[in-house]
């Protein structure tokens, strides 16, 4: 049992605030150009400016490991080679690495929010009310969402067999959110430029999540 | 204990086929239920990029408040999403009949076309067979 991560988003889609605890899969440092203040600690991205590779952005559709795709028996192997995905096996070349070093943070940060957001239309869409949608599991994690009436999103990945962590999310917000982010005059909110991140609050955060009984080692 | 609705979805992200088996969740024209479809196939895919430590796969289940879906991926690529009343047992032994109903009266019916609408009296019966002694 344990908590992967923890998100907050603004009202204007942003992620303001970032921390983790058990990732084996670290996320990796957003790009120099795409930083953004004051959300997470991340070490910055190496400043190599004329390695061309460093600008080029990786899209999620760059190491093609959507289930669907790859759990098809490819019949076009014979005609295009091995190079053709075929699932399940060691994959070879740059997409071997890039699926065990994980997104950079922008990019990351911005599919947690787009498949929150796609998750709340279709939820509402189905219930034809404007209910909440709470979380979702996949095998590895569950998402579990929290959403104030100010449009505050709290998003946090936790181990797969987890109840619903909505209270917790609850409690970091009226709790160390209120006290350390609402209530501080130094922190800009609602800015788009800049994150919410200050020691207090994360220092807060982090005692909260560790204090619970289901923070595993 | 109740089933909503049953959605198979290609492996392309069409929906193939939907039916509703109870009326609290409302009626939805079929375009919006075709798009909800696409964009949950699309949804699977990335929750399986989001993993956050070791594992993988899409996403399995989700919840709102009183009801909640589930999903299962076959081998082939093909979706199975049922939407039920929370809290239910027994989904995923559900899901399995509902595959075998579908390899035997979709898939083994050489009128079928692979990958296009179900268009089967026998699967619509024998799927409505099962729902019926599951909802209560």
């Amino acid at each position: 049992m344990t908590i992967y991560s923890l998100y907050i988003f603004d009202r204007h889609c942003e992620c303001v605030y970032y921390q983790d605890w058990h990732r084996t899969r670290p996320v990796r440092p957003s790009a120099v150009a795409n930083f953004k203040p004051g959300v997470h600690r991340l070490p910055l991205a190496p400043t190599s400016g004329t390695d061309a590779s460093a600008n080029v952005r990786e899209s999620i559709f760059s190491n093609r490991t959507s289930t669907h795709s790859g759990d098809v028996p490819d019949n076009r192997v014979g005609a295009n080679g091995p190079s053709v995905m075929n699932g399940l096996g060691p994959r070879t070349g740059a997409g071997g690495t890039a699926q065990n070093r994980g997104l950079p943070f922008d990019e990351e940060a911005k599919l947690v929010y787009g498949v929150v957001l796609s998750m709340k239309n279709m939820v509402k869409k189905l219930s034809g009310r404007d209910e909440l949608f709470t979380s979702y599991r996949t095998p590895a994690y569950k998402l579990h969402l929290f959403e104030t009436p100010t449009s505050y999103r709290f998003v946090l990945l936790s181990d797969p067999s987890a109840d619903s962590l909505r209270f917790v999310l609850r409690q970091l917000y009226t709790g160390p959110f209120v006290d350390y982010v609402v209530r501080n005059p130094v922190v800009q909110m609602d800015s788009r430029t800049e994150g919410v991140d200050n020691d207090q609050f994360r220092a807060a955060i982090d005692r909260h999540i560790r204090g619970l009984s289901m923070f595993g080692t | 204990m109740t089933i909503h609705a049953v959605w198979v979805i290609n492996k392309a992200g069409g929906l193939v086929f939907s039916r509703s088996y109870s009326d609290t969740l409302p009626a939805l024209p079929l375009n919006t239920i075709l798009i909800l479809a696409g964009t949950l196939h699309g949804v699977h895919a990335i929750t399986s990029r989001l993993t956050p430590g070791a594992g993988s796969g899409g996403m399995e289940a989700f919840e709102a408040e009183g009801w909640g879906g589930r999903v299962f991926l076959t081998s082939t690529g093909t979706k199975f999403v049922v939407l039920h009343s929370i809290p239910h047992t027994g989904l995923e032994e559900l899901l399995k009949r509902i595959y075998e109903i579908y390899a035997d009266a979709v898939m083994k019916n050489p009128f079928h076309t692979a990958e296009m609408p179900i268009n089967s009296s026998l699967f619509e019966s024998r799927l409505q067979g099962l729902i019926a002694g599951v909802n209560t």
